[in-house]
Protein backbone atom coordinates (compact mmCIF):
# COMPACT_ATOMS: atom_id res chain seq x y z
CA UNK A 1 0.00 0.00 0.00
CA UNK A 2 1.30 3.71 -1.02
CA UNK A 3 2.46 5.71 1.95
CA UNK A 4 1.12 9.27 1.28
CA UNK A 5 2.45 10.36 4.55
CA UNK A 6 5.98 8.97 6.17
CA UNK A 7 7.40 11.44 8.63
CA UNK A 8 10.35 9.78 10.39
CA UNK A 9 11.82 10.27 13.97
CA UNK A 10 10.73 14.55 13.72
CA UNK A 11 12.13 16.85 15.91
CA UNK A 12 10.66 20.55 16.77
CA UNK A 13 11.64 22.59 19.66
CA UNK A 14 9.94 26.38 20.43
CA UNK A 15 12.62 27.26 22.81
CA UNK A 16 13.16 25.19 25.08
CA UNK A 17 9.42 23.68 24.82
CA UNK A 18 9.59 20.27 22.72
CA UNK A 19 6.48 20.75 20.48
CA UNK A 20 7.50 17.28 18.63
CA UNK A 21 9.97 14.72 20.20
CA UNK A 22 11.09 11.71 17.97
CA UNK A 23 7.67 11.45 16.23
CA UNK A 24 7.21 9.26 13.65
CA UNK A 25 3.97 8.06 11.56
CA UNK A 26 2.73 6.98 8.14
CA UNK A 27 -0.78 7.50 6.23
CA UNK A 28 -1.18 4.79 3.95
CA UNK A 29 -3.16 5.64 0.84
CA UNK A 30 -7.02 5.76 1.44
CA UNK A 31 -6.86 5.64 5.10
CA UNK A 32 -8.78 7.87 7.27
CA UNK A 33 -6.28 8.68 9.77
CA UNK A 34 -7.31 10.56 13.33
CA UNK A 35 -4.55 12.25 15.11
CA UNK A 36 -5.80 12.96 18.40
CA UNK A 37 -3.71 13.38 21.75
CA UNK A 38 -4.15 16.06 24.28
CA UNK A 39 -3.79 19.87 23.99
CA UNK A 40 -0.44 20.29 23.88
CA UNK A 41 0.48 17.40 22.38
CA UNK A 42 2.38 18.69 19.35
CA UNK A 43 -0.91 17.93 16.80
CA UNK A 44 -0.78 21.43 15.16
CA UNK A 45 2.79 21.27 14.91
CA UNK A 46 3.01 18.17 13.51
CA UNK A 47 0.24 19.05 10.84
CA UNK A 48 2.74 22.09 10.35
CA UNK A 49 5.47 20.44 9.33
CA UNK A 50 3.75 17.81 6.92
CA UNK A 51 2.52 20.69 5.37
CA UNK A 52 5.90 22.62 4.75
CA UNK A 53 4.40 24.98 7.02
CA UNK A 54 7.22 24.43 9.57
CA UNK A 55 11.04 22.97 9.06
CA UNK A 56 11.89 20.18 11.43
CA UNK A 57 15.00 20.59 13.81
CA UNK A 58 15.81 17.05 13.13
CA UNK A 59 14.30 14.14 11.21
CA UNK A 60 12.32 13.44 7.69
CA UNK A 61 9.10 14.08 6.10
CA UNK A 62 7.64 12.98 2.78
CA UNK A 63 4.00 13.37 1.41
CA UNK A 64 3.83 11.85 -1.60
CA UNK A 65 7.24 11.19 -1.99
CA UNK A 66 8.68 14.75 -1.83
CA UNK A 67 9.75 16.76 1.22
CA UNK A 68 6.70 19.10 1.72
CA UNK A 69 8.94 22.26 2.21
CA UNK A 70 8.68 25.10 -0.46
CA UNK A 71 7.49 21.90 -2.86
CA UNK A 72 4.49 23.71 -4.31
CA UNK A 73 3.53 20.74 -6.79
CA UNK A 74 2.39 18.47 -3.70
CA UNK A 75 -0.03 21.17 -2.59
CA UNK A 76 -1.94 20.28 -6.15
CA UNK A 77 -2.64 17.17 -4.04
CA UNK A 78 -3.40 18.14 -0.93
CA UNK A 79 -6.39 20.01 0.62
CA UNK A 80 -5.80 21.88 4.18
CA UNK A 81 -8.58 22.58 6.52
CA UNK A 82 -6.87 24.57 9.35
CA UNK A 83 -8.33 25.01 13.18
CA UNK A 84 -8.89 28.97 12.66
CA UNK A 85 -9.97 29.29 9.15
CA UNK A 86 -7.86 32.38 7.43
CA UNK A 87 -8.68 34.12 4.13
CA UNK A 88 -8.40 37.77 2.69
CA UNK A 89 -11.43 39.32 4.57
CA UNK A 90 -11.92 41.81 1.83
CA UNK A 91 -13.54 38.91 -1.15
CA UNK A 92 -16.57 37.91 -1.76
CA UNK A 93 -17.32 34.40 -0.88
CA UNK A 94 -17.79 32.93 -4.55
CA UNK A 95 -15.20 35.01 -6.14
CA UNK A 96 -12.43 34.03 -3.71
CA UNK A 97 -13.29 29.97 -4.76
CA UNK A 98 -13.11 31.12 -8.38
CA UNK A 99 -9.86 32.58 -7.65
CA UNK A 100 -8.93 29.44 -6.09
CA UNK A 101 -10.41 26.95 -9.15
CA UNK A 102 -8.10 29.37 -11.38
CA UNK A 103 -5.24 28.90 -9.65
CA UNK A 104 -5.41 24.79 -8.85
CA UNK A 105 -6.72 24.57 -12.53
CA UNK A 106 -10.24 23.74 -12.62
CA UNK A 107 -13.53 24.73 -13.81
CA UNK A 108 -14.52 27.71 -12.19
CA UNK A 109 -18.34 26.07 -11.74
CA UNK A 110 -16.34 24.11 -9.09
CA UNK A 111 -16.84 26.90 -6.78
CA UNK A 112 -20.63 26.31 -6.75
CA UNK A 113 -20.42 23.18 -6.16
CA UNK A 114 -18.24 23.01 -3.43
CA UNK A 115 -20.75 25.37 -1.66
CA UNK A 116 -23.31 23.05 -2.20
CA UNK A 117 -21.33 20.29 -1.20
CA UNK A 118 -21.04 21.88 2.27
CA UNK A 119 -24.16 23.77 2.44
CA UNK A 120 -23.26 27.31 2.37
CA UNK A 121 -25.48 29.54 -0.02
CA UNK A 122 -24.01 33.04 1.39
CA UNK A 123 -21.99 33.73 -2.29
CA UNK A 124 -22.07 37.04 -2.36
CA UNK A 125 -21.32 38.01 1.08
CA UNK A 126 -17.85 39.42 1.99
CA UNK A 127 -15.44 36.75 3.62
CA UNK A 128 -15.45 39.31 6.38
CA UNK A 129 -19.07 38.90 7.22
CA UNK A 130 -19.22 35.17 7.38
CA UNK A 131 -19.68 33.91 10.71
CA UNK A 132 -17.35 31.51 12.95
CA UNK A 133 -19.33 28.43 11.48
CA UNK A 134 -19.82 29.19 7.82
CA UNK A 135 -16.22 30.59 7.71
CA UNK A 136 -15.10 26.83 8.89
CA UNK A 137 -18.17 25.52 6.15
CA UNK A 138 -16.24 27.98 3.63
CA UNK A 139 -12.87 26.97 4.82
CA UNK A 140 -14.08 23.44 3.76
CA UNK A 141 -15.14 24.29 0.50
CA UNK A 142 -11.77 25.93 0.26
CA UNK A 143 -9.99 22.95 0.47
CA UNK A 144 -11.75 20.41 -1.50
CA UNK A 145 -12.10 22.79 -4.52
CA UNK A 146 -9.27 20.95 -6.47
CA UNK A 147 -10.40 17.57 -5.47
CA UNK A 148 -6.91 16.69 -3.56
CA UNK A 149 -6.09 13.20 -2.63
CA UNK A 150 -5.36 13.97 0.43
CA UNK A 151 -7.08 16.23 2.93
CA UNK A 152 -5.13 17.31 6.08
CA UNK A 153 -7.60 18.85 8.65
CA UNK A 154 -6.56 20.10 11.99
CA UNK A 155 -9.80 20.28 14.26
CA UNK A 156 -12.51 21.03 11.31
CA UNK A 157 -15.68 20.42 13.24
CA UNK A 158 -14.44 23.20 15.32
CA UNK A 159 -17.48 26.13 15.14
CA UNK A 160 -19.31 24.19 13.29
CA UNK A 161 -23.35 23.27 15.14
CA UNK A 162 -24.35 20.01 15.95
CA UNK A 163 -26.21 19.62 12.13
CA UNK A 164 -23.16 21.11 10.59
CA UNK A 165 -20.41 18.72 12.55
CA UNK A 166 -22.56 15.69 11.05
CA UNK A 167 -22.74 16.78 8.08
CA UNK A 168 -19.32 17.03 7.54
CA UNK A 169 -18.82 13.40 8.51
CA UNK A 170 -21.05 12.35 6.04
CA UNK A 171 -18.87 13.78 3.74
CA UNK A 172 -15.40 12.65 5.40
CA UNK A 173 -17.17 9.03 4.30
CA UNK A 174 -18.66 9.83 1.21
CA UNK A 175 -15.39 11.72 -0.15
CA UNK A 176 -13.17 8.63 0.96
CA UNK A 177 -15.54 5.42 -0.05
CA UNK A 178 -16.52 7.19 -3.71
CA UNK A 179 -13.36 9.38 -4.72
CA UNK A 180 -10.83 7.46 -2.22
CA UNK A 181 -9.98 10.66 -0.90
CA UNK A 182 -7.11 9.85 2.45
CA UNK A 183 -7.47 11.70 5.76
CA UNK A 184 -5.37 12.63 8.19
CA UNK A 185 -7.71 14.63 10.77
CA UNK A 186 -6.71 16.32 14.00
CA UNK A 187 -9.60 16.68 16.32
CA UNK A 188 -10.11 16.27 20.56
CA UNK A 189 -13.71 15.23 19.62
CA UNK A 190 -13.32 11.43 20.17
CA UNK A 191 -16.58 9.84 19.52
CA UNK A 192 -16.89 11.82 16.06
CA UNK A 193 -13.62 11.07 14.84
CA UNK A 194 -14.41 7.19 15.75
CA UNK A 195 -17.59 7.48 13.23
CA UNK A 196 -15.06 8.16 10.49
CA UNK A 197 -11.76 7.04 11.41
CA UNK A 198 -10.19 3.32 10.16
CA UNK A 199 -6.89 4.10 12.03
CA UNK A 200 -5.40 6.41 14.42
CA UNK A 201 -1.84 8.09 15.96
CA UNK A 202 -2.41 8.70 19.78
CA UNK A 203 0.24 11.10 20.37
CA UNK A 204 1.30 12.99 23.11
CA UNK A 205 4.19 14.75 24.48
CA UNK A 206 5.25 15.09 21.02
CA UNK A 207 5.57 11.39 20.31
CA UNK A 208 3.18 8.53 18.91
CA UNK A 209 2.63 6.46 21.62
CA UNK A 210 0.50 4.08 19.39
CA UNK A 211 -0.88 3.92 16.35
CA UNK A 212 -2.26 1.89 13.27
CA UNK A 213 -6.01 0.29 12.35
CA UNK A 214 -8.30 1.05 15.53
CA UNK A 215 -9.32 -2.87 15.35
CA UNK A 216 -5.82 -3.73 15.65
CA UNK A 217 -5.25 -1.14 18.25
CA UNK A 218 -8.39 -2.18 20.55
CA UNK A 219 -7.14 -5.29 20.67
CA UNK A 220 -3.62 -4.42 21.10
CA UNK A 221 -4.87 -2.57 24.37
CA UNK A 222 -7.26 -5.34 25.22
CA UNK A 223 -9.34 -1.97 25.75
CA UNK A 224 -12.64 -3.38 26.53
CA UNK A 225 -15.09 -1.92 28.59
CA UNK A 226 -16.95 -3.43 31.68
CA UNK A 227 -21.29 -1.85 31.53
CA UNK A 228 -22.34 -1.93 35.33
CA UNK A 229 -25.89 -1.06 35.32
CA UNK A 230 -26.84 -0.18 39.28
CA UNK A 231 -29.22 1.79 41.08
CA UNK A 232 -26.17 3.72 42.90
CA UNK A 233 -23.87 4.54 40.18
CA UNK A 234 -21.84 7.41 42.32
CA UNK A 235 -21.57 5.53 45.45
CA UNK A 236 -20.81 2.18 43.11
CA UNK A 237 -18.30 4.59 41.22
CA UNK A 238 -16.45 5.43 44.80
CA UNK A 239 -15.97 2.16 45.64
CA UNK A 240 -14.57 1.06 42.22
CA UNK A 241 -12.25 3.54 42.13
CA UNK A 242 -10.57 1.58 45.41
CA UNK A 243 -9.52 -0.90 43.60
CA UNK A 244 -6.23 -0.80 41.45
CA UNK A 245 -6.57 -2.51 38.42
CA UNK A 246 -9.40 0.14 37.49
CA UNK A 247 -8.21 2.45 34.96
CA UNK A 248 -10.74 4.74 34.06
CA UNK A 249 -14.37 5.03 34.96
CA UNK A 250 -16.95 7.18 33.96
CA UNK A 251 -20.56 7.64 35.16
CA UNK A 252 -23.93 8.42 33.76
CA UNK A 253 -27.37 7.98 35.28
CA UNK A 254 -28.21 4.48 35.03
CA UNK A 255 -24.75 3.11 35.78
CA UNK A 256 -20.56 2.53 35.74
CA UNK A 257 -18.40 2.33 32.54
CA UNK A 258 -15.03 1.13 33.53
CA UNK A 259 -11.63 0.23 31.83
CA UNK A 260 -9.90 -2.73 33.97
CA UNK A 261 -6.19 -3.15 33.50
CA UNK A 262 -5.26 -6.37 30.68
CA UNK A 263 -6.11 -9.66 31.81
CA UNK A 264 -7.88 -8.45 35.02
CA UNK A 265 -11.47 -7.55 33.48
CA UNK A 266 -12.89 -10.95 35.24
CA UNK A 267 -11.82 -9.64 38.41
CA UNK A 268 -14.81 -7.31 37.98
CA UNK A 269 -17.48 -10.06 38.56
CA UNK A 270 -16.49 -10.89 41.92
CA UNK A 271 -15.64 -7.70 43.51
CA UNK A 272 -19.41 -5.98 41.92
CA UNK A 273 -21.28 -8.34 43.98
CA UNK A 274 -19.36 -7.27 47.11
CA UNK A 275 -19.50 -3.68 46.67
CA UNK A 276 -23.45 -3.79 45.94
CA UNK A 277 -23.53 -5.48 49.30
CA UNK A 278 -21.40 -3.03 51.04
CA UNK A 279 -23.43 0.20 49.76
CA UNK A 280 -26.43 -1.73 49.42
CA UNK A 281 -26.94 -1.27 45.88
CA UNK A 282 -28.99 -3.57 43.55
CA UNK A 283 -26.80 -4.51 40.14
CA UNK A 284 -28.99 -4.67 37.04
CA UNK A 285 -26.73 -6.18 34.79
CA UNK A 286 -22.67 -6.27 34.46
CA UNK A 287 -21.54 -6.62 30.46
CA UNK A 288 -18.36 -6.50 28.88
CA UNK A 289 -18.09 -4.80 25.20
CA UNK A 290 -15.51 -3.01 22.93
CA UNK A 291 -14.23 0.44 24.33
CA UNK A 292 -14.81 3.85 22.62
CA UNK A 293 -11.94 5.74 20.89
CA UNK A 294 -11.48 7.59 24.43
CA UNK A 295 -11.36 5.07 26.47
CA UNK A 296 -8.70 3.52 24.13
CA UNK A 297 -6.74 6.28 24.33
CA UNK A 298 -6.90 7.03 28.15
CA UNK A 299 -5.74 3.29 28.47
CA UNK A 300 -2.89 3.64 25.77
CA UNK A 301 -1.79 7.03 27.58
CA UNK A 302 -2.41 5.76 31.55
CA UNK A 303 0.05 2.68 30.02
CA UNK A 304 2.36 4.65 28.63
CA UNK A 305 2.72 6.66 32.03
CA UNK A 306 2.89 3.65 34.05
CA UNK A 307 5.92 2.42 32.13
CA UNK A 308 7.99 5.77 32.75
CA UNK B 1 -13.60 18.00 -15.61
CA UNK B 2 -12.83 21.33 -17.89
CA UNK B 3 -9.55 22.68 -16.45
CA UNK B 4 -8.73 26.09 -17.54
CA UNK B 5 -5.56 26.89 -15.52
CA UNK B 6 -5.13 30.70 -14.81
CA UNK B 7 -1.40 31.78 -13.56
CA UNK B 8 -1.45 31.08 -9.72
CA UNK B 9 1.64 33.86 -9.26
CA UNK B 10 -0.92 36.55 -11.23
CA UNK B 11 -4.06 35.07 -9.53
CA UNK B 12 -2.02 35.67 -5.94
CA UNK B 13 -1.12 38.85 -7.26
CA UNK B 14 -4.51 39.86 -8.32
CA UNK B 15 -6.02 38.97 -4.63
CA UNK B 16 -3.22 40.91 -3.23
CA UNK B 17 -4.27 44.37 -4.92
CA UNK B 18 -7.68 43.54 -4.18
CA UNK B 19 -7.32 43.34 -0.81
CA UNK B 20 -4.00 46.22 -0.27
CA UNK B 21 -5.61 48.71 -2.47
CA UNK B 22 -9.61 48.22 -1.72
CA UNK B 23 -12.27 50.83 -2.07
CA UNK B 24 -11.01 54.06 -1.46
CA UNK B 25 -7.63 53.64 -0.64
CA UNK B 26 -6.18 53.89 -4.33
CA UNK B 27 -8.44 56.95 -4.98
CA UNK B 28 -7.56 58.41 -1.45
CA UNK B 29 -3.73 58.00 -2.25
CA UNK B 30 -4.20 59.26 -5.52
CA UNK B 31 -5.58 62.24 -4.65
CA UNK B 32 -3.25 63.24 -1.85
CA UNK B 33 -0.37 62.64 -4.20
CA UNK B 34 -1.28 64.84 -6.70
CA UNK B 35 -2.78 68.10 -4.57
CA UNK B 36 0.56 67.57 -2.91
CA UNK B 37 2.40 67.39 -6.19
CA UNK B 38 0.89 70.21 -7.89
CA UNK B 39 0.72 72.39 -4.59
CA UNK B 40 4.36 71.87 -4.22
CA UNK B 41 6.05 72.03 -7.38
CA UNK B 42 4.04 75.61 -7.75
CA UNK B 43 5.51 77.05 -4.98
CA UNK B 44 8.82 75.02 -5.25
CA UNK B 45 9.41 76.81 -8.71
CA UNK B 46 9.86 80.34 -7.11
CA UNK B 47 11.91 78.64 -4.51
CA UNK B 48 14.33 76.56 -6.29
CA UNK B 49 15.10 79.66 -8.60
CA UNK B 50 15.61 81.50 -6.00
CA UNK B 51 17.75 78.89 -4.42
CA UNK B 52 19.83 77.66 -7.11
CA UNK B 53 20.02 80.68 -9.61
CA UNK B 54 23.31 79.44 -11.00
CA UNK B 55 22.65 76.26 -13.36
CA UNK B 56 19.43 74.51 -14.70
CA UNK B 57 20.85 71.42 -12.67
CA UNK B 58 20.72 72.52 -9.37
CA UNK B 59 17.77 74.03 -10.09
CA UNK B 60 15.95 71.24 -11.10
CA UNK B 61 17.37 69.04 -8.47
CA UNK B 62 15.69 71.71 -6.01
CA UNK B 63 12.74 71.51 -7.67
CA UNK B 64 12.33 68.23 -7.59
CA UNK B 65 13.62 68.04 -3.93
CA UNK B 66 10.47 70.83 -2.59
CA UNK B 67 8.25 68.60 -4.81
CA UNK B 68 8.93 65.43 -3.88
CA UNK B 69 9.01 66.36 -0.14
CA UNK B 70 4.79 65.66 1.29
CA UNK B 71 4.47 63.22 -1.55
CA UNK B 72 7.58 61.13 -0.22
CA UNK B 73 6.05 61.06 2.83
CA UNK B 74 2.69 59.89 1.48
CA UNK B 75 4.07 57.27 -0.40
CA UNK B 76 6.07 55.99 2.93
CA UNK B 77 2.72 55.84 4.60
CA UNK B 78 1.21 53.56 1.83
CA UNK B 79 4.49 51.45 1.51
CA UNK B 80 4.45 51.24 5.62
CA UNK B 81 0.63 50.39 5.49
CA UNK B 82 0.90 47.63 2.78
CA UNK B 83 4.41 46.34 3.15
CA UNK B 84 5.03 46.66 6.73
CA UNK B 85 1.61 46.31 8.80
CA UNK B 86 -0.18 44.31 5.49
CA UNK B 87 2.54 41.37 5.51
CA UNK B 88 3.28 41.60 9.39
CA UNK B 89 -0.76 41.36 9.57
CA UNK B 90 -0.82 38.27 6.99
CA UNK B 91 1.64 36.43 10.03
CA UNK B 92 -0.92 37.96 12.82
CA UNK B 93 -3.80 36.87 11.52
CA UNK B 94 -2.62 33.86 9.78
CA UNK B 95 -3.89 34.37 5.94
CA UNK B 96 -0.24 33.39 5.20
CA UNK B 97 -0.84 29.98 5.50
CA UNK B 98 -4.03 30.12 3.13
CA UNK B 99 -1.06 31.18 0.24
CA UNK B 100 1.38 28.77 1.23
CA UNK B 101 -1.68 26.17 0.27
CA UNK B 102 -1.43 26.72 -3.74
CA UNK B 103 0.70 25.38 -5.69
CA UNK B 104 3.72 28.85 -5.83
CA UNK B 105 7.22 28.28 -4.46
CA UNK B 106 7.56 30.91 -1.45
CA UNK B 107 9.58 33.13 -3.00
CA UNK B 108 7.02 34.08 -5.80
CA UNK B 109 3.82 34.50 -2.80
CA UNK B 110 6.90 37.32 -1.29
CA UNK B 111 7.30 38.76 -4.94
CA UNK B 112 3.54 38.92 -5.70
CA UNK B 113 3.16 40.50 -2.08
CA UNK B 114 5.64 42.96 -2.60
CA UNK B 115 5.02 44.07 -6.23
CA UNK B 116 1.00 44.65 -4.71
CA UNK B 117 2.60 46.09 -1.87
CA UNK B 118 5.06 48.22 -3.05
CA UNK B 119 5.48 47.63 -7.21
CA UNK B 120 1.97 49.85 -7.17
CA UNK B 121 2.40 52.46 -4.87
CA UNK B 122 6.17 53.45 -6.65
CA UNK B 123 4.54 53.22 -9.80
CA UNK B 124 1.61 55.71 -8.51
CA UNK B 125 4.02 57.74 -7.15
CA UNK B 126 6.50 57.77 -9.75
CA UNK B 127 3.72 58.40 -12.57
CA UNK B 128 1.86 61.31 -10.59
CA UNK B 129 5.51 63.44 -10.01
CA UNK B 130 6.94 62.64 -13.46
CA UNK B 131 3.11 64.19 -14.83
CA UNK B 132 3.59 67.10 -12.85
CA UNK B 133 6.42 67.52 -13.55
CA UNK B 134 5.83 67.31 -17.46
CA UNK B 135 3.59 69.66 -17.60
CA UNK B 136 4.64 72.50 -15.36
CA UNK B 137 8.65 72.68 -16.56
CA UNK B 138 8.93 70.60 -19.61
CA UNK B 139 11.68 72.09 -21.34
CA UNK B 140 13.79 72.42 -17.92
CA UNK B 141 12.82 68.67 -17.40
CA UNK B 142 13.71 67.54 -20.63
CA UNK B 143 17.47 68.91 -20.69
CA UNK B 144 17.68 67.51 -17.02
CA UNK B 145 16.86 64.24 -17.34
CA UNK B 146 19.42 62.61 -15.74
CA UNK B 147 19.52 65.28 -12.91
CA UNK B 148 15.97 64.55 -12.19
CA UNK B 149 16.12 60.75 -12.50
CA UNK B 150 19.34 60.48 -10.12
CA UNK B 151 16.93 63.01 -7.66
CA UNK B 152 14.61 60.39 -7.84
CA UNK B 153 16.71 57.59 -7.47
CA UNK B 154 18.98 58.83 -4.16
CA UNK B 155 15.99 59.95 -2.73
CA UNK B 156 13.83 56.52 -2.90
CA UNK B 157 17.45 54.31 -1.83
CA UNK B 158 16.47 55.13 1.90
CA UNK B 159 12.91 54.43 1.88
CA UNK B 160 13.47 51.09 0.00
CA UNK B 161 16.14 50.15 2.49
CA UNK B 162 13.92 50.60 5.24
CA UNK B 163 10.90 48.81 3.72
CA UNK B 164 13.45 45.72 3.17
CA UNK B 165 14.32 46.22 6.72
CA UNK B 166 11.33 46.66 8.21
CA UNK B 167 9.85 43.89 6.21
CA UNK B 168 12.22 41.48 7.70
CA UNK B 169 10.99 42.89 11.15
CA UNK B 170 7.88 42.53 10.59
CA UNK B 171 8.22 38.81 9.27
CA UNK B 172 10.42 37.97 12.74
CA UNK B 173 7.95 39.64 14.99
CA UNK B 174 4.47 38.85 13.25
CA UNK B 175 3.03 42.30 14.31
CA UNK B 176 1.62 44.54 12.08
CA UNK B 177 0.99 47.22 14.63
CA UNK B 178 4.56 47.21 16.00
CA UNK B 179 6.41 47.24 12.95
CA UNK B 180 4.65 50.42 11.53
CA UNK B 181 5.37 52.07 14.38
CA UNK B 182 8.61 51.18 14.19
CA UNK B 183 9.54 52.13 10.77
CA UNK B 184 8.05 55.50 11.16
CA UNK B 185 10.28 56.26 14.56
CA UNK B 186 13.35 54.91 11.78
CA UNK B 187 12.11 57.05 9.51
CA UNK B 188 12.21 60.09 11.83
CA UNK B 189 15.73 58.91 13.28
CA UNK B 190 17.36 59.42 10.20
CA UNK B 191 16.18 62.66 9.94
CA UNK B 192 17.66 63.81 13.55
CA UNK B 193 20.62 61.78 12.42
CA UNK B 194 21.46 63.29 9.84
CA UNK B 195 20.64 66.75 11.64
CA UNK B 196 22.57 65.68 14.05
CA UNK B 197 26.18 64.27 12.10
CA UNK B 198 25.60 67.96 10.29
CA UNK B 199 25.80 70.05 13.14
CA UNK B 200 28.89 67.71 13.74
CA UNK B 201 30.62 67.90 10.84
CA UNK B 202 30.57 71.41 10.29
CA UNK B 203 31.97 71.61 13.90
CA UNK B 204 34.69 69.31 13.36
CA UNK B 205 35.50 70.11 10.62
CA UNK B 206 35.32 66.40 9.33
CA UNK B 207 32.50 65.26 6.93
CA UNK B 208 33.23 61.51 7.36
CA UNK B 209 30.14 60.79 9.36
CA UNK B 210 27.72 62.95 6.80
CA UNK B 211 29.94 60.52 3.87
CA UNK B 212 28.77 57.60 5.86
CA UNK B 213 25.24 58.67 5.95
CA UNK B 214 25.01 59.21 2.31
CA UNK B 215 26.02 55.48 2.07
CA UNK B 216 22.19 55.00 3.78
CA UNK B 217 20.76 58.12 2.35
CA UNK B 218 22.30 58.73 -1.05
CA UNK B 219 20.61 61.98 -1.24
CA UNK B 220 22.59 63.88 1.21
CA UNK B 221 25.83 63.31 -1.30
CA UNK B 222 23.44 64.72 -4.12
CA UNK B 223 22.57 67.84 -2.04
CA UNK B 224 26.38 68.40 -1.10
CA UNK B 225 26.98 68.14 -5.04
CA UNK B 226 24.59 70.97 -5.63
CA UNK B 227 25.47 73.01 -2.16
CA UNK B 228 28.35 72.29 -0.73
CA UNK B 229 28.80 71.84 2.88
CA UNK B 230 31.13 74.95 4.49
CA UNK B 231 32.82 74.92 7.60
CA UNK B 232 31.57 77.32 10.43
CA UNK B 233 34.58 79.55 9.99
CA UNK B 234 36.55 80.78 6.94
CA UNK B 235 33.68 79.64 4.48
CA UNK B 236 36.34 76.53 3.49
CA UNK B 237 34.25 73.75 1.71
CA UNK B 238 34.21 71.08 3.61
CA UNK B 239 32.70 68.31 1.58
CA UNK B 240 31.29 68.62 -2.46
CA UNK B 241 31.18 65.36 -3.81
CA UNK B 242 31.75 65.62 -7.38
CA UNK B 243 28.28 64.13 -9.92
CA UNK B 244 30.52 60.52 -10.11
CA UNK B 245 31.20 60.35 -6.13
CA UNK B 246 26.95 61.11 -6.14
CA UNK B 247 26.30 57.91 -7.91
CA UNK B 248 29.01 55.36 -6.51
CA UNK B 249 27.38 56.52 -3.18
CA UNK B 250 23.66 55.64 -5.16
CA UNK B 251 25.10 52.77 -6.44
CA UNK B 252 26.35 51.55 -2.59
CA UNK B 253 22.80 52.43 -1.47
CA UNK B 254 21.24 50.20 -3.79
CA UNK B 255 23.49 48.07 -3.08
CA UNK B 256 22.30 47.55 0.72
CA UNK B 257 18.58 47.89 -0.81
CA UNK B 258 19.34 44.24 -2.90
CA UNK B 259 21.15 43.21 -0.10
CA UNK B 260 18.49 43.91 2.38
CA UNK B 261 15.76 42.70 0.16
CA UNK B 262 17.61 39.30 -0.49
CA UNK B 263 18.07 38.92 3.39
CA UNK B 264 13.97 39.16 3.37
CA UNK B 265 14.03 36.40 0.62
CA UNK B 266 16.18 33.80 1.70
CA UNK B 267 14.70 34.13 5.43
CA UNK B 268 11.03 34.41 4.12
CA UNK B 269 11.96 31.20 1.52
CA UNK B 270 14.35 28.92 3.35
CA UNK B 271 13.94 30.37 7.19
CA UNK B 272 10.87 31.39 8.24
CA UNK B 273 8.13 28.55 10.03
CA UNK B 274 4.81 29.88 9.80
Amino acid sequence: MTKLIVAENIYKSYGKVKAVNGLSLEVNEGAVMGLIGPNGAGKTTTIKIILGLLRPDKGKVSVFGEDPWDNPKIRELIGVIYEKAYFPSHHKVLDYLRRACRIFGVSESRAREVLELVGLDAYDREIKGLSAGMLQKFAIAHALIHNPKLVIADEPASNLDPEARSNLLDLILKLHKEEDVTFLISSHILPELSRVCDSVAIINEGRVLASGPLTELFERYSAKVIRITTDKPEAFANELRMLSYVEKISIDSRGVSLVAAEGMESNIYEDAPKIAKNINAAILGIELGTASLEQLYYKVVREKEMKK
Amino acid sequence: MERRRGNPFLEILAASIHEDFRFPILEVFAFLYAISTFAFLGLGGGIASMLSPQSGEAYIHQLVSIQMGIPLFIFLILIFKNVVYGFGSEFEKGTIQTLLSYPLKRHMVLTAKLLSALGVSLLMFLGIQFFALFIMAPQTVFANLATVIVSYLASLSYPLFLTAILLIVAMKIRKGGLALVLGIVLYFALSVASGILTALSITTGNPLPLKALSVLNPSLALQYHFNPLGSLVGGEILWNPSFNEVLAYIGGGYCLVIAAFLIAYYYFSRRLNI
